[in-house]
C-alpha cells in the first residue's frame, strides 16, 4: 500500500488535482445549501466541515503539485490509462447496461469469455470451458447457496430449475 | 456455578448442536471470505429459514456463522487485497504485502491463531465482566461517542501513505459520502440532487467493493505479464516462537477490541482499525515497516476484530443494545424466538447467557480447526494466472455489488468508486481513509449534533460539561494526544526550516 514520494508530475496529475478542487468547491456549495451556517447542530454542519476540509486539502495538494518540476514523465495513455484498463472499464460498464435485459448467465458468460480471451489469450475451447466453470461456481455459490436473486433476463431460469427439481422428484418416486 | 457450567457445555455434549456450530463456522468463514457477502446478510438469511427451528439449534448455527465470518474476511484480504468483510480492512494493509512476498501461508496461519486468541479473550471478558462493562457503557454521553468517532477518524494519519494532505482529503470525502441521503435526525435531504434513489444514501459496501476490489484489479492490469507469485503454504501452523513473541501485542489488541466491540455502534471494523493504529504507535523498530508486511500490523487487527465479537455480546445480552449490525440482527432473532434480550435476560434466563458463551467458545475452536486447514485449495485461486483471476474478481465485484439490494444502481456506484479509486491510487491518494470516513461519518454526525442539541446549541456549555465528566475528560485528552502525535505540525515546521537551511548553505 505504501508508495514512495514521487518527485515529478505524473501525466494528468495537474488536471486531476484541478478536478478535485472543482468537485470540492461544488460539493461545498451543495453542503452550504443544506442549511447554511444556521447552527452547529444543523443537518449541514458535518457536510460543511467535511467539504471545507476537502476544499483546503485539494487546493494545498494542487499547489504542492504545481511546485514540482513541470516536465511530465511518461504518457497518459501508457502510464495512467493504458488501453487494457480503458477497455476493461468499458466492458464492465457494458456488463451493467445489459445485465437486466440479457440476464446474469448470458452476460457473465460473455463477459468471462471475452475478458479471459483478451487477457489470458488461450485457445477458444479452453477459454469457453474455463468461463463456463467459473460461471457455474459463481452461480452455485451466489444463486443457489445464498439465494442472491440475479437478473434472469431472457433465459427462463426458474422454469428450468423447476423442471430439474421435478425430474429429481420423479426419479426419487 | 455448576449450573452455569452445565449450560455452558450444552452444545459441547450434544452431537447435533456440535455439528451445527461446526457447520455455521465453516459457512461463516467462506461467507466472510467472499467479498460482497456479508455476515449480516448471511445471518439475516439464516433467520428467515431457522425461525421454525428450535431456538438452541438456530442460535448454534448463527453464532458459528458470526464467529467464522469475522475471521473469514482476513483470507481474501491477505490473498487478494480485497477485505471480504469490513472488519478485515486493516488486515489487508500488511497481510497483502506479506502475500506479495510469497508469505501468504505464514500470514494466514498467524492471523488464524491470533484471531482465535482474540476470540477467547473477548469471550472471557464477556463471561467475567458483562454486567459491569455494560453499566459503564450506559453512562456514555453523545459527546463521548462523538469523541470515539473522532478518534477513529484520526487514524487517517496512519493510513495516508505518501501525503497527509491527500489522506485528509480522502477521509473528508469518505465522511461526505457517509452523509448522503436523508438526514436521520431531521429527514432533510443531503446531497441527493433531488433523486429519491439517493434517500437511503450510498451503500458503504458498494463503495468498499469499488475502492478495494475493482480499483485493485484495474491496477493489476498494469502488471499482467508478471507471473503470479508461488505462495509458500508449507508452513501454515505458525512457529511457537512467533506466537509467543506476538502474544503480548495480541492480548493488548484483544482487550482493546473487546472494549470497542462492547460499545454500541462500534464493531469489529473500528476495533481492527484502532488496534492497527495502536500497534503502529507502540511498536518500536518493527522488523518490516508497517504497510509493507509487518506481522504486528496483521496480528493487532486480527485479534481485535475477533475479540470484538465477545465484546459485542455484552450490551446485546445485558442491555438489548446491538454492538454492531450483526448483533442487531441477532437481537431480532432472539425476539422471534420469544426471548427478551435486555437487563432481565440474565436474571430470567441465565441458561441462555451461558449457552451463548459456550457456543462462542466452541465456534472459536472450530475457527482454529477450519482456519488452519483447506488453505491450500483456497490459495490455488491466487496462484492461477492473472488473465483468469482478474475477470473472476470483476464478476465477484459486480455480483457482490448487485447482491446488496438486488439493484443495478449499486453496480454503478461500485464502478464509479472503482474508477475514482483507481485514479486516486495512481496519483498518490490512499483509499483506506475514504472507507474510514464512510464508516465513521454517521457515528460522529449523530452524536455531535445530539451533544450540541442537549446543550441547547451552547458550545461553551458543551465544554463546561465535558470538563466536568471524568470519562469525557479522559476521552478528550486521548483525542488531543493522538492529534499531537499524528499531525506533528512542529515536526513539519522543523523539517521545513532544515531544508531551507540546507538550501541556503
Amino acid at each position: 500500500m505504501a508508495h514512495t514520494q514521487h518527485i515529478y508530475t505524473k501525466p494528468g496529475e495537474t488536471l486531476f488535482g484541478f478536478l478535485m478542487v472543482i468537485l470540492s468547491g461544488f460539493l461545498f456549495w451543495k453542503a452550504y445549501s443544506i442549511s447554511g451556517f444556521e447552527s452547529l447542530s444543523s443537518p449541514g454542519a458535518l457536510p460543511l466541515a467535511a467539504t471545507a476540509l476537502m476544499v483546503i486539502t485539494s487546493c494545498v495538494s494542487c499547489i504542492q503539485n504545481l511546485r514540482l518540476p513541470t516536465e511530465v514523465q511518461g504518457h497518459f495513455f501508457k502510464e495512467i490509462l493504458p488501453p487494457v484498463v480503458a477497455v476493461m472499464i468499458a466492458v464492465i460498464f457494458l456488463f451493467a447496461v445489459v445485465l437486466n435485459t440479457l440476464g446474469f448467465i448470458l452476460t457473465a458468460l460473455a463477459f468471462l469469455f471475452l475478458t479471459i480471451k483478451f487477457l489470458h489469450r488461450s485457445g477458444t475451447i479452453r477459454t469457453l470451458l474455463l468461463s463456463a466453470m467459473i460461471l457455474v461456481l459463481v452461480y452455485v455459490v451466489f444463486r443457489l447457496v445464498f439465494k442472491v436473486v440475479l437478473p434472469e433476463g431472457i433465459i427462463p431460469e426458474r422454469e428450468i430449475m423447476a423442471v430439474i427439481v421435478d425430474l429429481f422428484n420423479s426419479g426419487a418416486n | 456455578m455448576l449450573e452455569a457450567l452445565q449450560y455452558f457445555s450444552m452444545a459441547w455434549v450434544s452431537p447435533q448442536l456440535l455439528a451445527l456450530v461446526a457447520l455455521g463456522t465453516f459457512l461463516g468463514i467462506y461467507v466472510g471470505a467472499i467479498p460482497g457477502l456479508s455476515v449480516t446478510m448471511a445471518v439475516s438469511i439464516l433467520i428467515s429459514f431457522t425461525f421454525s427451528w428450535d431456538i438452541n439449534n438456530a442460535l448454534c448455527l448463527m453464532v458459528g456463522v458470526y464467529m467464522g465470518g469475522v475471521y473469514g474476511g482476513s483470507r481474501t484480504a491477505i490473498l487478494l487485497n480485497i477485505p471480504g468483510a469490513p472488519s478485515a480492512i486493516a488486515t489487508a494493509l500488511d497481510g497483502f504485502p506479506m502475500a506479495q512476498k510469497g508469505e501468504a501461508g505464514r500470514a494466514i496461519g498467524l492471523s488464524t491463531v491470533m484471531s482465535v486468541v482474540g476470540g477467547f479473550i473477548g469471550i472471557f471478558i464477556l463471561a467475567v465482566a458483562a454486567p459491569s462493562i455494560s453499566e459503564f457503557a450506559l453512562t456514555f454521553q453523545p459527546r463521548d461517542y462523538m469523541m470515539l468517532g473522532v478518534m477513529g477518524i484520526m487514524l487517517v494519519g496512519s493510513l495516508s501513505g505518501e501525503s497527509l494532505t491527500k489522506g485528509i482529503f480522502a477521509g473528508a470525502l469518505g465522511i461526505l459520502i457517509g452523509t448522503v441521503g436523508l438526514d436521520p435526525l431531521t429527514a432533510e435531504e443531503r446531497f441527493t440532487f433531488g433523486a429519491v434513489e439517493l434517500w437511503n444514501g450510498i451503500n458503504p459496501v458498494a463503495v468498499m467493493i469499488g475502492m478495494f476490489g475493482l480499483s485493485e484489479a484495474l491496477m493489476q492490469l498494469h502488471h499482467l505479464d508478471k507471473v503470479a507469485l508461488k505462495q509458500k503454504l508449507d508452513r501454515i501452523i505458525p512457529a511457537w516462537a512467533d506466537v509467543r513473541k506476538y502474544l503480548p501485542l495480541g492480548t493488548q489488541s484483544s482487550i482493546l477490541g473487546t472494549i470497542i466491540g462492547a460499545l454500541p455502534g462500534t464493531g469489529g471494523d473500528i476495533a481492527a482499525l484502532m488496534a492497527y493504529d495502536y500497534a503502529r504507535r507502540t511498536t518500536k523498530n518493527p522488523k518490516v515497516p508497517f504497510g509493507e508486511g509487518a506481522k504486528e500490523g496483521l496480528i493487532a487487527p486480527e485479534s481485535a476484530n475477533n475479540a470484538a465479537v465477545g465484546g459485542a455480546y455484552i450490551p446485546m445480552l445485558t442491555l438489548g443494545i446491538p454492538g454492531d449490525a450483526v448483533t442487531a440482527v441477532f437481537i431480532g432473532a432472539l425476539f422471534i424466538h420469544g426471548l427478551n434480550p435486555g437487563p432481565m435476560l440474565l436474571t430470567e434466563r441465565p441458561e441462555m447467557f451461558w449457552f451463548t458463551v459456550g457456543n462462542l467458545t466452541l465456534a472459536n475452536i472450530f475457527v482454529l480447526i477450519f482456519g488452519l486447514t483447506g488453505i491450500k485449495l483456497f490459495s490455488r485461486i491466487v496462484e492461477c494466472p492473472k488473465g483468469i483471476l482478474i475477470p473472476l474478481i470483476f464478476v465477484l465485484s459486480i455480483v457482490g455489488a448487485y447482491a446488496i439490494n438486488n439493484s443495478v444502481a449499486d453496480i454503478w456506484w461500485m464502478l464509479g468508486f472503482g474508477v475514482l479509486g483507481y485514479f486516486m491510487k495512481l496519483y498518490g491518494y490512499q483509499v483506506g481513509p475514504v472507507i474510514l470516513g464512510v464508516i465513521l461519518s454517521r457515528l460522529v454526525d449523530d452524536n455531535w449534533r445530539r451533544a450540541i442539541i442537549s446543550e441547547r446549541g451552547d458550545i461553551g456549555e458543551f465544554f463546561v460539561n465535558l470538563f466536568s465528566s471524568p470519562l469525557s475528560v479522559v476521552l478528550f485528552s486521548v483525542v488531543i494526544l493522538i492529534l499531537i502525535s499524528q499531525f506533528p505540525i512542529w515536526k513539519v515546521m522543523l523539517k521545513k526550516r532544515r531544508s531551507d537551511a540546507s538550501r541556503d548553505a
